[in-house]
């Protein structure tokens, strides 16, 4: 098993997403990421990561683009491509010295204050999904509710 | 000029040349059916349940290659469908499924015969659509029409909110439109040359015919192909018919309940060349075993089946017609006749060895024989439908099919009920042939109902029951596999089936001894009505030679 991306162009129609998930919820495969965009031309971008053998994966891109409303399976090599995920954070009410412990450990990964208001903050962060995950492990402590984005693909190619 | 939605819908229709349309009326579908009322062009068969009209409309599409129509309203009567859509779609039938909706402004809110038929026909149909504005709706009628019988055919089916059947809009019919689907029908140049290389140097190769070969009208081609190469050809049950079955190399169909000469060519054959075929495992049996010697060539107008179950040395995405073609074309200067000739004899010798036998004497009466007597009552040009089960696999293995669409059985999803329906579509669609329903008891009982669809309409249907008081095919199983416990298989010594047909005002007769089911036969259909031929067969009879599932197709009980 490993992870395959798919960035699929599809008619931005209401049921599309139902018509793609439940082809894989057919055969049982779990959506880790899926992510929708509407591109310049009106139609949309769907970008979903699962994992899954070889063989399952290239059945899934032709059953996919098998359906009416889809246009193209892309497939994306995630070796050749841009992947970035954001988090938006909000901490649990902290007094002042802890506060600042989150602070400074939040620059330290990178992530971005947005405001702090009555002793709860909420800050983002974005990069590599792997990136993201760490940091979000590691600021987890103070922590109360975390809003991520899914990964977004970009082939370089 | 301004018309309503449900005006143009059924102007829609007749611009795609529908004429006849299977259902039942409703309150969801109601404005519809009063614009039918006036309709003189279209011919609407009103049945007695919504799932008859779905399986009608398959049966009229497999006889005709049109696509076939079932109507109905919301609720229950569109989900009473779903089985029929399935089975359409499980087989790549072309039908056209239209129901009531309640109005787009209470979609949701759970109004009286409100179902998501949405959600609940996504994924048993090839596409489907909810009519959102009355503007939209010769587009979507005309790409329904376009995606159930392009490419690989399926049914499409279209819900129709009762205020876009009032509202009115001014609109051309029929709507231009592009389907945004790229469907390959050419081969490419490479595979064919591929495959021509590949079987060029077979020295026993194979055809093997699915329905595709039926859906594409590529039996000339098929037989073509096959009498060039002097190869034989096997087909699966939905390809009965691609040729013609007392050709000198048919052998017959394969798999489960196959013939066994079929089976044991697939085993010994060096090139398999399959065509319109999806490898059901009802065909294949162990996929590990199937054709174990040869190199396959798997043409197909869908590339999902390309590599779906088995992995072809050559996978040629096209028409069948059109590749059968192409390859004919190819081979012409290429083939050198003669190589084959040891194969040929082995070929015959297996089919003179193996023929099965079906001219028992027996009281109760051996399925065999009665199937012999439909056949030689029926000749080439009688329609023949099956049921599903025990009665389905005897018509399969035993019944000689002389043309493509003169046999019709639900085969992927196996929908018992099917049958009788089915040959009320095919009646409708070609009146000038006698149809029969080759029925089990069981089966029949399913939708037995429409044999007043039949009365009222004038459709003069053959059932012949092939009575055992069994579900048969499921008690063959357990004698096989489970100890001879019957569970829940004996259904019992009722009804009366010829009294049954009489309540309805359908003939109705018996036929118990050797000679008397050709002879009643031919009385059924001189009578000009629907009939109903009840013949009690021997109860213990098994669907034999057999593959266990999941065996091996050289491994066959007998």
């Amino acid at each position: 098993m490993k992870t395959h991306i798919f960035s699929i162009l599809c008619d931005n129609v209401p049921g599309v997403m139902m018509r793609v998930s439940r082809c894989f919820t057919r055969r049982q495969i779990n959506i880790d990421s899926i992510t929708v965009g509407i591109e310049p031309s009106g139609l949309a971008r769907i970008i979903l990561s699962f994992q899954a053998e070889d063989q399952t994966a290239e059945h899934m891109r032709k059953v996919l683009e098998r359906l009416i409303p889809i246009i193209q399976v892309e497939i994306i090599d995630p070796s050749r491509a841009v992947v970035r995920e954001v988090a938006l954070l909000k901490t649990r009410r902290m007094e002042e010295r802890e506060l600042m412990e989150f602070v400074e450990k939040l620059e330290r990964t990178g992530g971005k204050m947005i405001e702090i208001k009555d002793g709860v903050a909420t800050a983002e962060l974005s990069g590599e999904h792997f990136k993201v995950e760490e940091a979000v492990r590691e600021l987890s402590p103070y922590l109360r509710e975390v809003a991520r984005s899914g990964q977004v693909y970009l082939s370089k190619e | 000029m301004e018309l309503t939605g449900s005006e143009i819908l059924w102007k829609c229709l007749k611009a795609e040349g529908v004429k006849h349309m299977f259902g039942i009326p409703g309150g969801a579908i109601i404005h519809a059916y009063d614009v039918l009322y006036s309709e003189t062009e279209l011919q609407h068969i009103l049945v007695r349940h919504e799932q008859a009209a779905a399986h009608a409309a398959d049966g009229y599409a497999r006889a005709s290659g049109k696509p076939g129509v079932c109507v109905t309203t919301s609720g229950p009567g569109a989900t009473n469908l779903v089985t029929g859509i399935l089975n359409a779609y499980m087989d790549s039938s072309p039908v056209i499924a239209i129901s009531g909706q309640v109005s787009t402004s209470l979609l949701g809110l759970d109004a009286f015969q409100e179902a998501d038929m949405l959600s609940v026909m996504l994924p048993i149909t090839k596409h489907n659509f909810i009519v959102q504005r009355v503007e939209d709706l010769p587009k979507i009628v005309r790409q329904a029409f376009l995606i159930a019988t392009s490419g690989r055919p399926g049914p499409v089916h279209i819900d129709l909110p009762r205020n876009v059947q009032t509202a009115k809009a001014e609109v051309e019919i029929p709507a231009k439109v592009e389907i945004n689907k790229y469907i390959r029908l050419e081969p490419k140049p490479y595979e064919i040359l591929q495959a021509v290389n590949l079987l060029v140097k077979a020295e026993r190769p194979l055809i093997m015919a699915g329905g595709g070969v039926i859906l594409s009208n590529a039996s000339q081609e098929l037989v073509e192909l096959a009498e060039l190469l002097g190869a034989p050809v096997v087909t699966t049950l939905q390809g009965k018919g691609s040729i013609p079955e007392d050709h000198p190399l048919s052998l017959g169909m394969l798999g489960m309940h196959g013939r066994m000469a079929a089976n044991l060519a697939v085993t010994e054959c060096d090139l398999l060349l399959a065509v319109g075929t999806r490898f059901s495992d009802r065909s294949t049996g162990d996929v590990r075993f199937f054709a174990p010697r040869a190199k396959i060539i798997h043409i197909d107008v869908d590339p999902v089946e390309l590599g779906k179950i088995v992995k072809p040395e050559v996978a040629i995405r096209a028409d069948a017609k059109r590749a059968l073609r192409k390859l004919i074309e190819a081979l012409v200067s290429r083939w050198q006749k003669g190589k084959v000739e040891e194969w040929g004899k082995r070929i015959q010798q297996m089919k003179r060895e193996l023929a099965p036998k079906m001219d028992y004497d027996n009281v109760p009466l051996k399925p065999q024989r009665v199937i012999k007597e439909i056949g030689e009552t029926l000749g080439p040009d009688g329609i023949v439908v099956t049921e599903v089960g025990q009665c389905e696999m005897w018509a399969g293995h035993f019944y000689c099919v002389r043309k493509p669409r003169h046999f019709i059985a639900s085969g992927g999803l196996g929908t018992m009920g099917f049958g009788f329906p089915a040959s009320m579509g095919a009646k409708v669609a070609r009146p000038e042939c006698t149809v029969v329903n080759i029925a089990g008891d069981g089966s029949f009982l399913m939708n037995s109902q429409e044999l007043a669809t039949c009365v009222v309409n004038k459709i003069a249907v053959v059932n012949c029951i092939f009575n055992n008081r069994y579900l048969g095919m499921v008690k063959q199983w357990q004698d096989l596999f489970f100890g001879k416990r019957r569970s829940q298989t004996y259904l019992g010594e009722s009804p009366d089936f010829v009294r049954l047909a009489e309540a309805y005002g359908a003939w109705g007769d018996r036929a118990e001894r050797p000679g008397e089911v050709g002879e009643k036969l031919k009385e059924a259909i001189d009578s000009g009505k629907p009939a109903v031929l009840d013949i009690p067969i021997d109860p213990d009879e098994h669907v034999l030679p057999m593959v266990p599932a999941g065996g091996r197709l050289d491994q066959m009980l007998t």
